[in-house]
């Protein structure tokens, strides 16, 4: 990013944390629940979000973990790379987190 | 909760274009790969591969609600259960003359909308919305001449092969791959990201740090996004 603001990106891989950013653990929480299939659990995480976020904020926070079920699946479906400007860039921080470990589930 | 009147329109319209005549598949066909995704989640096969440590190793026969041939079916299981395992040697053992790179493209492109869709309602609270009724006619069968093998599994276009014949597919959008990705059938680019500028971002706010749009800040949707990427277990 380019706001000069530092960010935790174990988080979005581990899950654990707020990445540095405000309210990061909630939402994440929230994106775990609308990913797995336990209704209750994306209901508790819905009403966390509501009452802490507000309504327009639960609206955004389904609409980009909705969408992004289904960008992944274009990619992955698509064998699209990534662009060799982004790769080169994110290299380094992709080998820390482990994001390259991935790619291995195609060999599958 | 109410979405966006914007978010709202987008999402029925492109709900309704599921069951319209696609480019390669008629809107019958298409409204039946919707029910294939649907029933991929109840699907056994598709359970006992997720499970497995490869799912070539798990034989069996798909959960089928349609008359769709067998490759049909699991090209539309498959990408919905286990988008992360998906490789090219799968992609091309699939094709056949009648299900071709360019009527993948287009599955792809309704297997995202359905899982887009879902995934917004469920995340809501609501009940999954009932598949439209389909429109009668003939598919376009409108292939962009430009398109070539060069990045991806599948032919794309490239942004300087779009000629006048071609639906605007970058306008307003990045030449990034993944606007790219589904370019072999330009259309379902145009309708997937209508959806994506509302539930997510167009591409002129993507970057636009000093402005914030939504009641979610840019740093917010980042991570949300990225997180959703990574339980996806998605290079890209």
């Amino acid at each position: 990013m380019h706001t000069g603001d530092s960010y935790d990106f174990t988080a979005i891989v581990e899950g654990g944390g707020d990445g540095g950013v405000p309210h990061g653990a909630l939402l994440m929480a929230f994106g775990a629940a609308v990913h797995g299939r336990d209704d209750a659990e994306l209901a508790r995480q819905r009403e966390e979000v509501r009452r802490t976020l507000g309504e327009e904020a639960l609206v955004d926070a389904c609409g980009v973990a909705a969408v992004f079920e289904a960008v992944v699946r274009i990619a992955d479906a698509t064998g699209i790379p990534l662009e060799d400007a982004k790769e080169a860039a994110s290299r380094d921080l992709r080998a820390d987190l482990g994001i390259d470990r991935f790619a291995d589930l195609k060999k599958g | 909760m109410d979405p966006r009147p914007a978010l709202t329109e987008a999402i029925e319209r492109q709900w309704a274009r599921l069951a319209r005549p696609g480019t390669w598949w008629t809107g019958a066909e298409r409204v039946d790969i919707a029910l294939e995704v649907r029933a991929s989640a109840r699907c056994r096969l598709c359970a006992d591969r997720l499970e497995a440590l490869s799912p070539a190793s798990v034989a069996g026969a798909h959960l089928s609600v349609t008359e769709l041939p067998a490759a049909v079916v699991e090209a539309a299981h498959r990408i919905a259960t286990d988008p992360a395992r998906l490789s090219e040697g799968w992609f091309r053992a699939l094709l056949s003359e009648r299900f071709d790179e360019a009527r993948y493209v287009e599955l792809v492109g309704v297997v995202a909308i359905v899982l887009a869709v879902d995934a917004f309602d469920r995340a809501s609270g609501r009940p999954p919305r009932p598949l439209p009724t389909p429109v009668a006619g003939a598919p376009s069968r409108r292939a962009p001449a430009g398109a070539r093998r060069d990045r991806a599994w599948v032919r794309t276009l490239a942004p300087e092969d779009v000629t006048a014949d071609d639906p605007p597919l970058y306008e307003g959008r990045s030449a990034a791959n993944i606007h790219r990705a589904m370019s072999l059938v330009p259309d379902e680019v145009v309708g997937f990201f209508d959806l994506d500028n509302e539930m997510y971002l167009p591409d002129r706010w993507l970057r636009d740090w000093g402005t914030e749009y939504r009641a979610l800040s840019h740093a917010q949707i980042e991570l949300l996004a990225a997180r959703m990427s990574a339980l996806n277990r998605c290079v890209y």
